[in-house]
């Protein structure tokens, strides 16, 4: 029963970080109808990039129970730096056909991909046992570390966080309204261009700081782009493309989908999430909560 | 003139092997792989619009189906490992494409991308039967029953195999131009114009598309084939996703528009690639600003670039 | 003599919003029955019903006494009812001969031929020849759909639904965006097409009461989803309070 439970938890650490790289790509999905294939490439960018602050905090003499706020800044200062440039370059696509704009991310991707290589070399990176100076919580005889915990905490702070934002704030409604309908929303006086430079960029420092959480428990390496990618859509076309609602499920979904499937069958691990897309999508063609789409 | 031009090229190409360096000459069977391949998966892109995200499953097949025919059911004839690809393809293309032509667009690149990856990840856990990560070894085949045994490698494949391969695209290029000028290719063309009104003018679309869907996958799988006998290796990571990301590159490089586009594509981003790694293990970065260039301003591809400048020429 | 389509107390509801409430009409070999009424009357659904695009909650629609309800344009078409849409479907990058090719195509069941060229298949070619010079195209066979005028792009939509040889075709506002001094000149190439054609009934969606009041043989007039009147012209044009509930005013003059 406590391997069990220690099973679900880690699926669930697993969903809270994949939850905020989906976030970010239902989030730009929504708004300016762009499916971005580099969110991999800003997750694995967090995680090193997570890495490489938490080295030069602690060299500093920082404490090592700050890493935590280390990494999220971290993440934030390296998604707000990279967002705007990149969102500038699809501006050149966005009124283009969908395939050249998925080919425009995917350039992204590739050169990612060295980029990563030339400024942190070909070795994974990773944080060793800082993650464990928080230490463990004990529940009964169910162990987590703290850190995971303060993880999943962490990030069903910001999905409420991000509920709230869409449905109440003022910019929320105009980002709701865009995404509905650009051209009437420029007709209502918004400035579609800040609403889209906004959304790209708040997607791309959910996916880093994603990625920057992730570190104290899996390695900063050059496979994560690539791999990343295919989760992330695992859980946008389980929960539907466009849903907040949808990332949130169905990152559980994965997520503990995958932890199951490391435990009892390892051959399986990715099969068995496929299996569930493709059962999903026979079942309800736009996913779980997307709107249905022909 | 166009046809002289075909021509020409035939004839250059058959000639080469006579006057540059066998290393060059091995660099065009991925090229005639590629091309091959591409002039499948343009049928479904350029055509009929409809962007697969996961086409490499395809090409992967064809590579393993070489691995297990000649290694594991010692089956040598290579026309019947063509021949068998090409059905476990179609066999393959027919489910994953009844599924996902119900999409059109987005969903059908991000299904089509799913499909890949999952046969990537059957490849990689299945060791037993596919080799898992190190994947399988594609044994020379007979060509039209000559096994060619005095010939090392290298000779097989620059001699008897090169002809070989060059003649099925010649072959394989003149029955895809014979398809898209078909009453059939012009449907195709309707329905990535404008799906609805294609079929209000009775063209049979999710039908089409699937028929399109399953004749790209039998392209593919003989790329593959070639590809994996060229290289005497069938690697799962044949599979990966980004491998169709390349499969896009170089359609788009070449020139999706126009039919010769994905052959001058494979041709050009073979070349390039082998050329960049040579001068820099950062040869990716460099690939991706060359797409970056093409989409923004060279959507067309080299073909494009071709067209516009001859209409330059001819007005001056 | 046989209804070519008919419609039996058909009814539509979207949730709890009735588009259409109970219509019944019928179409006959040689009509022109034109369907007017304000927006928001159930026009589209109606005609979307009658196109098997829909199917109707509640009633039965019929294509020569066959079941269409909810068919699709691909089973429609091979029944042999074609539709042309209000706003201009073309295909851009296709030129004028293709787009006429791909109904004759269609048409003449050869869309499997994997192999035949279209361009070197003469008797369809022929034919593509004949239907763009019923509409004044023939001069543009090879231009780009894209690059024609609006009227051209219209009539080119048109030209494709005729191509299809339909024996009822149903034209959504055909004459929408073109200037009142072609009106007349379009309807009338319309009609004769349509009887050179072997188009045996035309239904027809229109605003402008001039031309219903000139083309049609029977009006039907929807207001609210139900059917208000279903009569010929004179007796429609002589009820005040019927034009007054459809359109507000009186048409202008006959010719």
């Amino acid at each position: 029963m406590n391997a069990f439970f220690d099973l679900l938890l880690g699926g669930v650490f697993h969903a809270a970080v994949l939850f905020l790289v989906a976030a970010g790509l239902q989030l730009v999905f929504g708004v300016q109808k762009i499916v971005n294939l580099a969110c991999g490439s800003f997750y694995a960018l967090g995680a090193y990039f997570g890495v490489t602050a938490v080295k030069w905090a602690i060299a500093a003499g920082a404490a090592p129970y700050l890493f935590l706020p280390v990494l999220i800044v971290a993440g934030i200062a390296i998604g707000s730096i990279i967002g705007p440039p990149i969102e500038a370059l699809l501006r050149t696509v966005y009124r283009r056909d969908e395939a050249f704009q998925l080919l425009l991310t995917f350039a992204l991707v590739l050169m990612f991909q060295d980029a990563l290589r030339f400024f942190f070399g070909a070795n994974p990176q990773q944080l060793g046992d800082t993650a464990m100076v928080y230490g463990t919580l004990s529940a009964g005889s169910v162990l987590v570390p703290t850190y995971n915990a303060l993880v999943i905490i962490a990030s069903v702070a910001i999905a409420f966080g991000l509920g709230a934002f869409l449905q109440r704030t003022r910019f929320g409604r105009i980002l709701r309204a865009t995404a509905e309908n650009r051209e009437m929303s420029e007709a209502m006086g918004v400035n579609v261009r800040r609403v889209y430079a906004t959304v790209f960029t708040l997607g791309t420092i959910l996916g880093t700081v994603g990625g920057a959480l992730v570190v104290p428990t899996a390695a900063a390496s050059l496979d994560m782009p690539v791999e990343l990618v295919v989760e992330a859509f695992a859980v946008v076309v389980i929960g539907g493309l466009g849903s907040m609602r949808g990332a949130l499920i169905g990152a559980l979904i994965v997520g503990i989908m995958r932890a199951l499937a490391i435990r009892y069958y390892a051959e399986l691990e990715m099969l068995a999430i496929y299996v569930v897309v493709i059962a999903v999508l026979i079942a309800r063609p736009a996913g779980l909560f997307g709107k249905p789409v022909e | 003139m166009r046809v002289a031009a075909i021509i020409a090229a035939l004839v250059a190409l058959a000639v080469l092997p006579r006057v540059v360096s066998p290393y060059f000459v091995t660099l065009m069977l991925p090229a005639f792989a590629y091309g091959i391949a591409l002039l499948g998966f343009n049928l479904l892109f350029g055509y009929t619009g409809l962007l697969s995200f996961g086409h490499a499953l395809f090409v992967a097949i064809g590579a393993y189906s070489a691995a297990v025919m000649t290694a594991k059911l010692g089956v040598k004839s290579f026309e019947l490992i063509v021949l068998g690809a090409a059905f476990a393809a179609v066999l393959v293309a027919i489910p994953v494409g009844l599924l996902s032509v119900r999409y059109v667009r987005i969903f059908f690149g991000i299904l089509t991308l799913a499909f890949g990856m999952l046969f990537h990840s059957f490849l990689f856990k299945f060791y037993d039967i596919t080799g898992g990560d190190t994947g399988l070894r594609v044994l020379r085949p007979l060509l039209l029953g000559f096994a060619f045994q005095d010939l090392d490698k290298t000779a097989f494949l620059v001699g008897p195999f090169y002809y070989y391969c060059l003649a099925l695209l010649a072959l394989l290029g003149f029955v895809m131009w014979r398809i898209v000028g078909s009453p059939f290719g012009l449907h195709l063309m309707a329905i990535r114009e404008n799906r609805r009104k294609a079929e209000y003018l009775g063209v049979r679309a999710r039908l089409f598309c699937l028929l399109a869907f399953a004749i790209s996958a039998f392209y593919c799988a003989v790329g593959g084939v070639m590809l994996a006998i060229g290289i005497g290796q069938a690697d799962p990571e044949l599979a990966y996703w980004t491998h169709s990301g390349e499969l896009v590159f170089m359609t788009v490089l070449g020139g999706f528009a126009n039919f010769f586009g994905p052959l001058i594509g494979a041709f050009s981003y073979i070349f390039l690639k082998s050329q960049l790694m040579s001068i820099t293990e950062y040869w990716r970065f460099v690939m991706g600003v060359i797409l970056v260039l093409i989409v923004v301003l060279f959507p067309r591809g080299l073909v494009g670039v071709a067209q516009t400048a001859w209409a330059r020429i001819k007005r001056s | 003599m046989m209804n070519l389509v008919e419609t039996a107390d058909v009814a539509k509801a979207y949730g709890d919003f009735v588009a259409l409430d109970g219509v019944t009409l019928s179409v006959r070999e040689g009509e022109l029955v034109s369907i007017v009424g304000p927006n928001g009357a159930g026009k589209t659904t109606l005609v979307n019903v009658l196109t098997g695009m829909l199917a109707p909650t509640r009633g039965i629609v019929r294509f020569k006494g066959n079941d269409i309800a909810g068919i699709g344009p691909v089973r429609l078409a091979e029944h042999g009812m074609a539709r042309a849409f209000q706003l201009v479907h073309i295909f851009p990058a296709l030129s004028v001969a293709e787009t006429i090719a791909i109904a004759v195509v269609s048409r003449t069941g050869k869309a499997f031929r994997f192999f035949g060229s279209v361009r070197g298949d003469d008797a369809v070619m022929q034919r593509v020849r004949e239907v763009a010079a019923i509409f004044g195209l023939e001069g543009k066979l090879d231009s780009e759909a894209r690059l024609l005028s609006q009227g051209e792009k219209k009539l080119l939509d048109i030209a494709s639904a005729f191509a299809l040889a339909p024996e009822v075709i149903l034209l959504d506002e055909p004459t929408s965006g073109v200037s009142s001094a072609d009106k007349h000149g379009i309807m009338r190439t319309l009609i004769d097409a349509a009887r050179r054609g072997g188009v045996k009934a035309i239904i027809l969606v229109e605003h402008d009461m001039d031309l219903v009041a000139e083309y049609s043989s029977r009006i039907v007039a929807l207001q609210a989803g139900k059917v208000l009147a279903d009569r010929p012209p004179a007796a429609f044009f002589s009820d005040p309070a019927l034009i007054n509930a459809v359109v507000g005013k009186m048409p202008a003059q006959r010719h």
